[in-house]
């Protein structure tokens, strides 16, 4: 009798059913959008201006503790916008600068970046060399990352993803540019729950998702129907917008009121963005 | 004759490399009409919809529509399409598909955007249709978060925004429970009342003595087989059995076995 390797396919399972959850966790939870809060208080497109301002401050300073101190703001905004700051951190810290580190760690070397010698030890055989300049670099990038990242989620935490895109459209983005946006990622849902079904219906008729010749084929096929399904979606909903009305044009809701606390945030913010900028000039 | 909405003559429609799916269509319908277009799984129903309403056309024969040929301007011509797209809304079998707005009120919305209506006249049919439909609370939701019977109300009200004059369901309360599908009935036989031409897809035939004047079965020859007033083709047992219209149920009761047909008139046990 054939015995599946249990581990390595549950591996696989967990790790496709857990991505697909994130998924759909990340994208299209407005659980925090939805609270009462500071940032969710703001018109959505003042909002959205004052974080452009922040990210174009931290990418632009060229010292680590000014951008630490964008960074720190960011951390106060998450407190007073009824995030769990542990939640946020997560979000940010755990995954996104993780990657950003496998970039740097190579041009902590004198190899990659030369310069004056901080701390040599030998690996494997090699003499491996960090330098000052190299070490100094890494953790501006860390840093500018990690702001980048948390300012970019923040924002997308505290908004609701409708009012993003009009946002989109207020910058001058193409409607029918947003309205495309908007409908992938309306049906990116409607995908991954219909992934989510097939795996099911494939683990309800083979048992274990395996490398099992017939297996192998039900999950083949699905694929196929899939993509069947994705394509015949998007005929119908072409259909569903011609039914009411589109006619090559969109024409959406826009809806936007911004009051006078909403431009006084937005001065305090451009104030801060030009005083960090100010104070990394004449460092 | 100014009170024709639709008449179809000799229409065959074929969906690419299948086999056809309507062969061979004559109907009228009159304004102010109600009507149910019953049949089991793909007879064509959803296909007949969409040929009214100018979403697909026919390859043999011809739909016209308030006395003009349906065809191609139904796309293309603006001003025509307009014109076509306030008389007639059809509420799609999928409401996935009908529901592609980041939130309910930009989906309600968005049927009177496109046709031209001013943001206030938007506004003000959002907030009436929200109320009709029992749906306020759900403005500011994303459409694919909520309940199969929510997705339904707001199709329906994405649709009523539109204020059209013939209303084209395709199967209103499959999946639903008891509450909704009242509610949704409700709304047919009020729009009804109001001089509103029904046309409705299903093959729940509990619904079709409230929701039909007439009814137009569809057989498995992708043709009409049968028309009448409801309870004419509902009370013909053997008719419908053989169009997969009723079925056999096998129950326990008493500890027995039994087999028992149900019939739509009669309340399920
Ligand atoms: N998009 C499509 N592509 C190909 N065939 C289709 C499509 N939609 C429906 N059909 C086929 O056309 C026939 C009629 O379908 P449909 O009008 O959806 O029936 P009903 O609504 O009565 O269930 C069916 O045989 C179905 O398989
Ligand atoms: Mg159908």
């Amino acid at each position: 009798m054939y015995k599946p390797s249990h581990r390595k396919s549950d591996f696989i399972e967990r790790s496709i059913l857990s991505a697909l959850a994130f998924l759909k966790d990340a994208t299209l939870s407005e659980e925090y959008a939805n609270r009462r809060g500071f940032l969710q208080s703001l018109d959505p497109r003042i909002k959205t201006i004052s974080f452009l301002a922040f990210l174009v401050t931290s990418i632009s300073l060229k010292s680590a503790v000014l951008i630490s101190a964008l960074y720190g703001l960011c951390l106060i905004l998450v407190i007073f916008s009824a995030i769990p700051v542990g939640y946020f951190l997560m979000r940010t810290l755990l995954f996104i600068p993780l990657f950003s580190l496998c970039i740097v760690l190579p041009t902590l070397f004198s190899a990659v970046t030369p310069g004056e010698p901080l701390w040599t030890f030998h690996l494997f055989g090699i003499n491996a060399i960090i330098t000052r300049q190299g070490l100094g670099g890494a953790v501006l990038f860390v840093v500018r990352i990690a702001t980048s990242v948390s300012l970019v989620v923040l924002l997308s935490l505290t908004t609701r993803h409708s009012e993003l895109l009009k946002v989109l459209r207020f910058l001058g983005v193409p409607q029918i540019f947003v309205l495309t946006v908007s409908m992938c990622y309306r049906y990116l849902y409607l995908f991954a729950t219909m992934v989510e079904n097939i795996f099911t219906a494939i683990k309800s008729r083979v048992g274990v998702v395996s490398q099992q010749q017939q297996g192998r084929q039900i999950v083949a096929w699905n694929i196929a129907n899939t993509w069947n399904r994705t394509t015949q979606m998007s005929e119908e909903v072409y259909m569903a917008m011609l039914s009411r009305g589109y006619t090559g044009e969109p024409r959406l809701l826009s809806e936007f009121h911004a009051m006078p606390r909403d431009w006084a945030w937005l001065f305090c913010a451009l104030i801060a963005c030009a005083g960090l900028l100010y104070r990394g000039h004449t460092l | 004759m100014s009170d024709i909405v639709f008449e179809l003559t000799e229409v065959h429609y074929s969906y690419p490399g299948k086999f056809p799916a309507l062969c061979g269509i004559d109907l009228t319908v009159r304004s102010g009409e109600k009507i149910a277009v019953i049949g089991a799984n793909g007879t064509g129903k959803s296909t007949l919809l969409q040929l009214l309403d100018g979403l697909i056309f026919p390859h043999k024969g011809q739909v016209s529509a308030f006395g003009e040929r349906l065809s191609e301007w139904a796309h293309t011509d603006e001003n025509a399409a307009h014109r076509f797209r306030k008389r007639v809304g059809l509420v799609f079998q999928n409401a996935d598909i009908q529901l592609f707005c980041p939130s309910v009120k930009e989906d309600i919305a968005f049927g009177p955007l496109q046709l031209g209506f001013s943001t206030k006249e938007v506004e003000r049919r959002l907030l009436e249709v929200s109320g009709v439909l029992d749906i306020r609370h759900l403005l500011d939701r994303v459409p694919h978060q909520l309940s199969i019977g929510e997705k339904r109300r707001v199709a329906i009200a994405s649709v009523l925004a539109i204020d059209p004059d013939v209303y084209l369901f395709d199967e209103p309360t499959a999946g639903l429970d008891p509450s909704t599908v009242r509610h949704i009935i409700d709304f047919i036989v009020e729009a009804n009342l109001r001089g509103k031409t029904i046309i409705t897809a299903t093959h729940d035939l509990h619904i079709i003595g409230e929701i039909a004047d007439t009814v137009y079965v569809f057989g498995r020859n992708k043709q009409i087989v049968r028309e009448g007033a409801p309870e004419s083709v509902l009370s013909d047992r053997s008719f419908l059995e053989a169009n997969n219209l009723v079925h056999i149920h096998r129950h326990h009761h008493n500890s027995k076995e039994h087999l028992h047909q149900h019939m739509p008139l009669e309340p399920h046990e």
